[in-house]
């Protein structure tokens, strides 16, 4: 990740191109798997739902089934973009760290009560936790998604009772998504968080904000430019001016 | 038959006899207790007159006897299928053999249809015809549906909700819906779930016995034959070759383990089964299948896309190292 001051801006790279496009990809892949991945649960047509305007195809299976299959095929994509590109660049931050969980504990407190956050480097301790979360039942739900795939194969055949576990454990993991996703857009009932939704989509947060509440990180900025590199990855690879 | 002479057809006629009658007697009975390949089985249309002597014919009155303790009891007092003012209730309608239903897994179907310039009548056993990849268990989203090794799909009715997915995806539609049993009683029945669906397990129990199912034990006419799926294939084939006729099953479905052997093409049989639920009191109501030709498998399509789906990551990871190694390289990702 390019993280860079713009000095003029007063705003700091904080979303890569390659994290918005993993992000905004997982997002809108795992939306329309939700979506269809419930109505493989034959529902929509007993609550109604194929009756609504425009959503007639939901309770047939031809339709939603292929769909789930493309989705599933850019999720899978933007996972292992995402992995490997961190992966070779060696970018682990969002990874958790010891202390987390009672700093989480801090960060919320200060939330609810206008109070004090400890300093956070880029991501906050939450968010480390969060990923961690969303990230483990991403993989749930990958693999035991794959196995279903390639039970569906003529050629494949599971044992009933492994795929008993095997079905059970994707609609649990599923269940494990759609919470975390109610918890990431919870988030932003809290004012703090909010500036971080435009710069999912413009790459860019205000440098005010990263004073405030990404000290760490800011200091790590700041040592990057005062030594002439225009961003922190210059700096960590010593190719400043 | 034209061109085939007088001995060729006394040899045929002998050797068919001779197989047809071992496999569904006691010969047969050896012959598949010690198969080691999938089941399958064989109906010969030429054979079956739906027991005319009969009110119920013997082959779904053998069947209605031997699974009678798998048959749904349900509770007394079955809720509706909130928010619908529908539910799905077979248990006054147990004496009904006219069709599919929890309490009735085969009926026999009467078919009159014109071919070549006469009036052919045609007695269609129907069941679960055990298909080799059957959408019904594959697309079952709790896994209560399955296919056995030895062939036969069968219904956990211990984890099956009644969502009559099976159903839907089924080209027959064949499970049927009792409503008042099974899991979902026990959570939110009113509304969650709708019951459990049953259809024929081909006598599973009995066929691990080494037995015949019930049905073929029971016809008369000696219609029906279960052995080794390869076997009971060529006999379709072969049997359809002597006669000049037609066989159902081999690709329906992307394939199953039941193979029909009708005098009359399977086309005028599926015309006729649909005109004649046409004219049912009420139509929708599921429980009389047709035999639609080269039915294809919803499976195709997704199956189709699994290359696409497996590489998928694989690309997004190719994707990233060029992307990783460019902004490592440039400095700035996927700027300038």
């Amino acid at each position: 990740m390019a993280n860079k001051i713009f000095k003029m801006e007063k705003k700091v790279q904080r979303h890569s191109p390659s994290v918005r496009f993993v992000h905004w990809s997982v997002a809108v892949s795992t939306f329309v798997l939700i979506f269809s991945g419930f109505g493989q649960m034959p529902m929509y047509a007993r609550y109604y739902l194929d009756t609504l305007p425009g959503l007639w195809w939901s309770s047939d299976y031809s339709v939603t089934l292929p769909m789930h299959y493309i989705a599933a095929a850019v999720l899978m994509f933007a996972v292992g973009y995402h992995i490997v590109f961190h992966l070779m660049r060696k970018e682990f931050g969002i990874l958790p760290r010891r202390g987390d969980i009672k700093e989480s504990c801090q960060i919320i407190k200060a939330m609810l009560t206008n109070g004090e956050e400890p300093p956070s480097d880029k991501f906050l301790a939450e968010q480390r936790l969060a990923y961690v979360f969303i990230a483990f039942w991403f993989l749930v739900v990958i693999i035991t998604g794959v196995i279903k795939v390639l039970k569906n194969l003529s050629s494949i055949t599971f044992d009933g009772t492994f795929m008993v576990w095997t079905n059970d454990l994707h609609t649990f993991a599923s269940f494990m998504i759609v919470f975390g996703i109610i918890a990431h857009l919870g988030a932003f009932i809290f004012k703090s968080n909010r500036p971080l939704i435009m710069s999912m989509f413009t790459g860019k947060i205000d440098l005010r904000y990263v004073k405030h509440r990404h000290s760490l990180w800011y200091e790590r900025l700041q040592g990057a430019s005062s030594k002439g590199c225009e961003s922190e990855d210059q700096f960590k690879e010593g190719a400043c001016r | 038959m034209s061109g085939i002479s007088r001995r060729d057809f006394i040899k045929r006629a002998v050797a068919s006899s001779v197989t047809g009658g071992m496999v569904v007697t006691g010969a047969g009975k050896l012959a598949h207790a010690h198969i080691k390949e999938p089941w399958g089985s064989f109906i010969d249309l030429t054979k079956c007159d739906g027991c005319p002597g009969l009110s119920v014919p013997a082959c779904v009155s053998a069947c209605r006897k031997e699974n009678s303790s798998k048959f749904p009891q349900p509770a007394e007092e079955i809720e509706n299928y909130w928010p619908r003012n529908t539910k799905e209730d077979w248990s006054d309608k147990k004496d009904l053999t006219t069709r599919l239903t929890p309490y009735n897994w085969l009926f026999v179907q009467k078919v009159t249809v014109n071919h070549n310039g006469k009036k052919v009548q045609v007695f269609v056993p129907r069941r679960c015809m055990h298909c080799d990849n059957p959408p019904c268990a594959n697309l079952c989203p709790f896994g209560a549906q399955y296919k056995t090794p030895e062939g036969p799909v069968l219904i956990n009715k211990d984890l099956c909700l009644g969502g009559r997915k099976c159903r839907q995806v089924c080209p027959w539609g064949i499970p049927a819906r009792q409503a008042g049993v099974g899991l979902y009683m026990k959570i939110a029945p009113k509304y969650l779930g709708a019951g459990v669906m049953y259809k024929c397990d081909l006598c599973y129990h009995r066929l691990k016995d080494g037995r015949s199912p019930a049905c073929m034990e029971a016809c008369p006419q000696k219609a029906m034959a279960v052995g080794s799926k390869e076997t009971m294939r060529k006999m379709a084939l072969k049997r359809a070759r002597e006669i000049g006729g037609f066989t159902y099953g081999i690709n329906e479905n992307g394939g199953t383990s039941t193979f029909y052997v009708s005098p009359v093409p399977f086309e005028k049989i599926h015309q006729v089964l649909v005109e004649q639920k046409s004219k049912q009191t009420n139509p929708s109501t599921p429980g009389f299948p047709g035999m639609p030709v080269n039915a294809g498998n919803i499976l195709d399509t997704a199956n189709g896309m699994v290359t696409g789906v497996l590489i998928a990551p694989v690309a997004g990871a190719v994707a990233a190292g060029y992307a990783a190694y460019r902004t490592m390289k440039g400095g700035d990702e996927g700027g300038k």
